[in-house]
């Protein structure tokens, strides 16, 4: 999933996944911005960046749908736990 | 009671001096001490009142002109300002080094999560959502300048 577009370009899918990736981390990061205390939201932000970061040159089609999968249970976990914290 | 101050309310509007603001004051003021105090007191009130509108000549202008609040307008100037602003604070750039035309992957070394970062900090800059499809396209700070020019219809 490296994101500085190499020499080949990527397939259909791997782009499609790319897509998705980037998506559960603008979704990610707009569900912290919601989250009242201010070192919370840094700590989150730190949390989200080090785990997207960490997993960033995966390859395998699988594994990279699996983590995708992972950070939306996480992102749902987050925004349940805010709904909660509000009522 | 309420006839006599209306008559001299009608009076006073004769004046050219007076706005309408203190003669909605006076009649709102007169109206209600009309319905509980009795006549002697309130006449005297009533006398003193007149005296005050006669000398005080309030600019009738000023006084129908509203004030509602709001941010500055935007300029191309300020829209710029605030954008390189808030990149020379991203800590993953070197503000010596940030230009209005430098690309954030070929020049500054930056990947796509970072330039998720960024976009999202000039939402939150700016106060509007940038959708993902629109938000993808934006690899400089000039664009990231032309996209809220266009959206805030800022022209020059």
């Amino acid at each position: 999933m490296s994101s500085r577009l190499p020499p080949a370009a990527l397939s259909l899918k791997q782009f499609l996944q790319r897509q998705k990736v980037l998506a559960v981390y603008r979704n990610m990061f707009r569900t912290i911005r919601q989250v009242p205390d201010e070192a919370d939201r840094k700590y989150l932000k730190d949390w989200a960046r080090e785990e997207f970061k960490r997993n960033k040159n995966a390859t395998n089609q699988d594994v990279i749908r699996m983590m995708i999968k992972q950070a939306s249970n996480h992102l749902e976990e987050l925004q349940k736990s805010l709904a909660l914290a509000k009522s | 009671m309420a006839a006599r101050v209306l008559q001299q309310c009608v009076r006073s509007l004769a004046r050219p001096s007076l706005g309408l603001f203190p003669v909605n004051l006076a009649l709102r003021a007169a109206v209600a001490p009309a319905v509980t105090v009795h006549r002697p007191f309130s006449f005297a009130a009533d006398s003193r009142r007149m005296r005050w509108l006669g000398q005080s000549r309030i600019s009738s202008v000023e006084l129908l002109c509203r004030q509602y609040g709001d941010l500055p307008p935007l300029t191309l100037e300020t829209i710029k300002d605030r954008v390189m602003y808030v990149l020379k604070l991203y800590d993953k750039i070197n503000p010596e080094k940030i230009q209005a035309t430098s690309h954030f992957m070929k020049d500054l070394g930056l990947d796509s999560l970072d330039q998720v970062e960024i976009i999202m900090a000039m939402e939150d800059e700016f106060g509007f959502e940038i959708p993902d499809a629109e938000a993808e396209k934006l690899m400089t700070p000039e664009e990231i300048v032309q996209y809220i020019a266009d959206k805030k219809d800022v022209y020059e």
